[in-house]
């Protein structure tokens, strides 16, 4: 596959995954079922912008280290920070 | 302890007879050893002539680290200031446009022992208003603001800009780099720095400054508490403070990764560097949530979002924000005083550090360990117990690497000879300090001990100790490197004259305050018995402060009546920066610095072949995907050529792209082009952020206040935006060359060239920017109960819309890359267009949104529901507009036919673009489904 033709099915796939995303919203799903679909959604969207769009794939290694080390951190505030007041 | 630390291969006779320093060096005598060892002596012979070229100086070389023996460095002829566009050392203009590492280096140094001056002034108030217990030289607004203020200062405008100008100074000469990665980044920085402080200073008169302490806790934050203007321009100074430093960090951490010399690997890296690069990462990642926590309050006391009045945990957000950034501050401003002391201790005992290796483990650790403890500030909080012990524990945790690295430099000494000179006393007087902060700490890191300690004088006592502990190496540091500095030494005895009162100062203002310690922290009235330990610690304090006379004296006197110091004054010293003439020339070395035989050489440009073949040099990006490996012969092109600068100017650096997305390839046919060193846009930014905050803290709840009062911040604003705005557009427009590779050591970001580790370390610290943002949705929606919370929009259809919207912007981004690459103008200009017009799209379809909002009354101010949403959405808005706005400028130069040579600025421009698109395919599900 051409670069550029795997530039398109990702905008193809992207495209698809956000609808998907509104949709699962509307399908009636148990609140917290849907929330995990919907957030895995945006993750796999995420990854497939950082890994191709941003060629993180093609890169050394440490970038995407930088980058998940960086979500790491926000991740940790945000999970300790709402668990200390649960 | 394993071998390395074997204490007596590497021992030298420290005794520091012998040489006149800068005129006759003995030959080194490594101690070369079984190869894990170095020998520490700085010795070499000198004059004249440039050592350079190939001049071999022998010295052993270590695993752990190297030796940099001497070479002889000249005066003449090394400096090759002319054709650089800066005017001489002496001059005021050159300090206003230098982008030079060196030059803004004493600028920090400088402006922070102002700082020193000016936080010091505000101890010494406090200080006498505390001479008995409710005494009155200042009122109660007024002591309040000497606290706070006072902190503040000292923590940020002081103690890390002192440590950034030695940072400055010395960092590219340990590494072997002639400047920092992106020069005008780092004069900009720097008057962004400048900018703030005088900011800080404007605030005292517009009513009052900040109040509220130096921890800005909520609700004390708010204008409900405090409503002077001036309480709004510290916030904002802060703020600006908080841009320069991450503008600082993406510099300092991109040059230390990608521009060291060959052979310089991370292993071998001198202490003190090391120190500023576990500094430089904490400093990305801690003050981006620091970021994030001042844009907040500045939109609650500007805007009026609700975040920090939110009752149900405003006030424990603010804390967990600020203190997330706030532990790893506690070691961002300790790390390079522990840098200093390590240097200084292997100086001044001649002997390597012992456990060198676990020494930086520990450090690593430290800085790794540094952002899991930050609820150990909240434990009189409402936060639960489990989180509580598990803090404590963690807490606990970290203390423990210190210990290694105490008694590391304790061995040391022992094992050393020990040279008393006044860097050394400070350095060693620190270590004493640091245990005692250290123990003290301790108790407090205890929940139960901290429900009797919190708010009271042990804290107080215990993080001077800590703090000013670690200002007591950096001072050590100026002693240090003032002779390399100044090309001056300083008068020996005054210098130990100054340690001798500012230790006994020390101990004399904070000792006491451990016995005093039920005083409240922050109030000045306390217990009539605990009054005679306040006149104790009075008395301590203008010791401490006299004490820094003797160092203001001595130091500017002996810059003109000072012996000539030499290259290098130490003797056993072990890094780079005294292998060259003091001061060092503009561009610090006689030829390409390469460690590629265990010691320093520095190879002429005859000699460059030898080392990699001459790759042609466009920085990085290509040509450097050779450079896998950096310890391999040939394969470290330095074709850098750093042109070899045997000397004088004979430099043919191939140029190549200096900061703004400006990557022209290198020139081919080797035409001589000079690195810049002077531009006058950050000087010019300074001034813009400076009038633009300014105008912005007259605004207040939406609204600047009527009158003439409004009017003029009005103006202010205005004009500040202008000046901001076109000093940025100047500066893009500017030709400038920065420092070009490709480079020796470039662990690990070999083969991503300069620009674009740059763009991926800054988006690193944008992601928790954005993830503080998102965090303190996701915290407030907790607090708030999670089910019970719509989001504000209706109805999500506007937001997927905007969704497919920035994913198809994306996509003609990438179009408009591949079409560069395919060297179609057509192609480029056009997908530009098309990316120009989808993110307009996406801002009036968020635009018309907002208006409906608006139209039910929902606005920012309504709730916290609509303050998260406005702001978050806001804030990814603002990020959109800031890609547009390049992207435009962009689209302007493809239409002259840029970029079809050279795609990386698209391609950089795209990374950003990208990260905006993710952000929003976050925020789209959190603010329109959930």
């Amino acid at each position: 596959m051409s670069k550029t033709k795997l530039y398109v099915a990702i905008y193809v796939l992207l495209f698809v995954l956000a609808t998907a995303q509104v949709l699962v919203e509307f399908a009636g799903l148990e609140y917290w079922t849907a929330m995990a679909a919907i957030l895995a959604l945006s993750f796999v969207k995420a990854l497939f912008v950082a890994g191709y769009y941003q060629h993180l794939r093609y890169e050394p290694r440490s970038l995407t280290y930088l980058m998940a080390t960086g979500l790491l951190a926000a991740l940790a505030l945000t999970i300790a920070a709402s668990y200390s007041i649960t | 302890m394993k071998s390395d630390d074997s204490p007596t291969d590497d021992t030298i006779d420290g005794s520091p007879t012998g040489t006149d320093a800068g005129t006759e060096r003995a030959g080194r005598t490594p101690a070369d050893t079984d190869g894990g060892r170095t020998a520490t002596d700085g010795g070499h012979a000198a004059d004249g002539g440039h050592a350079s070229t190939g001049g071999r100086v022998t010295a052993a070389t270590a695993e752990g680290e190297l030796v940099t023996p001497g070479q002889a460095g000249t005066d003449a002829g090394t400096d090759t200031d002319h054709g650089h566009g800066l005017p001489p050392l002496g001059s005021v203009r050159r300090y206003l446009i230098t982008t030079n590492h060196k030059d803004v280096g004493v600028l920090y140094i400088v402006t922070a022992l102002f700082f020193l001056i000016f936080g010091g002034v505000l101890a010494l108030l406090m200080r006498v208003q505390l001479w008995g217990p409710g005494e009155s030289l200042l009122s109660a607004g007024a002591y309040n603001q000497a606290v706070s203020i006072h902190g503040l200062i000292m923590v940020f405008w002081f103690l890390s800009p002192f440590a950034f100008g030695f940072a400055n100074y010395v960092v590219p000469l340990q590494i072997g780099a002639k400047d920092l990665a992106f020069p005008r980044l780092n004069a900009l920085s720097y008057w962004l720095y400048a900018a703030s402080g005088l900011l800080l200073g404007v605030s005292f008169f517009q009513g009052a400054s900040f109040a509220g302490g130096w921890t800005m806790y909520a609700p004390l934050n708010l204008p409900t508490y405090t409503p002077e203007v001036g309480s709004t321009t510290a916030v904002l100074a802060l703020l600006l403070f908080v841009v320069s430093i991450t503008v600082s960090s993406v510099n300092f951490l991109t040059t230390m990764h990608r521009m060291r010399a060959e052979g310089l690997t991370l292993r071998r890296l001198p202490l003190f560097t090391w120190t500023i690069l576990l500094t430089a990462w904490m400093m990305l990642f801690a003050f981006a949530a620091l970021l994030a926590a001042l844009m907040i309050l500045s939109a609650d006391r500007l805007l009026g979002t609700t975040y920090f009045s939110f009752t149900e945990g405003g006030s424990l957000l603010w804390a967990h924000l600020f203190w997330f950034f706030g532990h790893p501050e506690v070691y961002i401003v300790f790390f390079p005083a522990l840098g200093v002391m390590a240097e200084t201790f292997q100086t001044f005992t001649g002997k390597r550090l012992v456990g060198r290796k676990w020494f930086i483990a520990s450090m690593v650790l430290v800085a790794l360990q540094s952002f899991g403890v930050w609820m150990h500030h909240m434990f009189l909080t409402s936060i639960n117990l489990q989180v509580k012990t598990l803090f404590m524990a963690t807490t606990i945790g970290i203390s423990l690497p210190f210990d290694l690295m105490v008694f590391s430099l304790i061995y040391t000494m022992i094992k050393g000879r020990i040279r008393f000179a006044t860097p050394f006393l400070f350095s060693f007087g620190a270590l004493v300090l640091f245990i005692v902060g250290g123990i003290t700490g301790v108790f407090l890191g205890a929940v139960v001990l901290d429900y009797e300690f919190r708010g009271t004088y042990w804290v107080v006592a215990h993080f001077h100790y800590v703090m000013v502990g670690g200002v007591t190496a950096l001072v050590g540091g100026l002693y240090y490197w003032y002779p390399k500095i100044t090309g001056k030494m300083y008068d020996e005895f005054l210098g130990k004259v100054h340690f001798a009162l500012y230790f006994v100062g020390f101990n004399l203002v904070y000792f006491p305050m451990f016995l005093a310690w039920e005083t409240p922290r922050r109030v000045f009235d306390y217990p009539p018995g605990l009054a005679p330990w306040h006149k104790i610690a009075t008395i301590g304090a203008f010791v401490l402060g006299a004490s820094f006379l003797v160092m203001f004296y001595n130091l500017s006197t002996s810059l003109f009546t000072g012996e000539d110091a030499g290259d290098d004054p130490w003797k056993y010293v072990t890094t780079a920066e005294w292998t060259v003439p003091s001061p060092p020339p503009l561009e610090n070395f006689p030829g390409i610095p390469t460690y590629r035989s265990g010691s320093i050489d520095f190879l002429s440009e005859d000699e460059r072949p030898a080392l990699g073949g001459g790759e042609p040099a466009a920085d990085g990006g290509h040509a450097a995907e050779s450079t896998k490996s950096g310890l391999t012969d040939g394969g470290v092109a330095d074709a850098e050529a750093v042109a070899a600068r045997s000397g004088a100017e004979s430099a043919s650096t191939p140029s190549s792209q200096g900061e703004g997305h400006r990557g022209s390839h290198a020139p081919e046919d080797g035409e001589d082009e000079h690195e810049d060193h002077a531009s006058i846009w950050p000087l010019a930014i300074g001034v813009g952020a400076f009038a633009f905050l300014l105008g912005a803290s007259g605004f207040q709840g939406g609204e600047f206040a009527g009158g003439i009062a409004g009017a003029f911040y009005a103006w202010v604003l205005a004009i500040g935006a202008l000046i901001t705005g076109g000093s940025l557009v100047g500066m893009t427009r500017e030709r400038f060359t920065g420092p070009s590779g490709p480079f020796g050591e470039s662990w690990p970001f070999d083969g991503i060239e300069n620009v674009k580790t740059g763009v991926w370390i800054f988006l690193a610290s944008d992601v928790i920017l954005f993830g503080a943002f998102i965090g303190s949705y996701v915290f407030i929606r907790v607090a708030n109960g999670w089910i019970g919370w719509e989001p504000i929009p209706h109805d999500p259809i506007p937001g997927l819309i905007n969704t497919y919207l920035l994913l198809t912007s994306s996509f003609s981004v990438v179009l408009a890359m591949v079409a560069a690459e395919k060297g179609s103008k057509k192609g480029v200009v056009g997908s530009l267009i098309v990316t120009i017009a989808l993110g307009i799209g996406f801002l009036v379809n968020k635009g018309i949104e907002w208006q409906e909002l608006l139209h039910e009354g929902l606005w920012l101010s309504t709730n916290v529901r609509t303050s998260t949403f406005f702001l978050t959405t806001g804030l990814h808005a603002l990020h959109v507009i800031a890609g547009l706005a390049i992207a435009v400028y962009m689209l302007v130069r493809a239409s002259r036919g840029a970029y079809l040579d050279d795609e990386r600025p698209i391609e950089y421009f795209g990374l950003y673009w990208h990260f905006v698109d993710i952000v929003w395919l976050f925020l789209f599900p959190l603010f329109y489904i959930l």
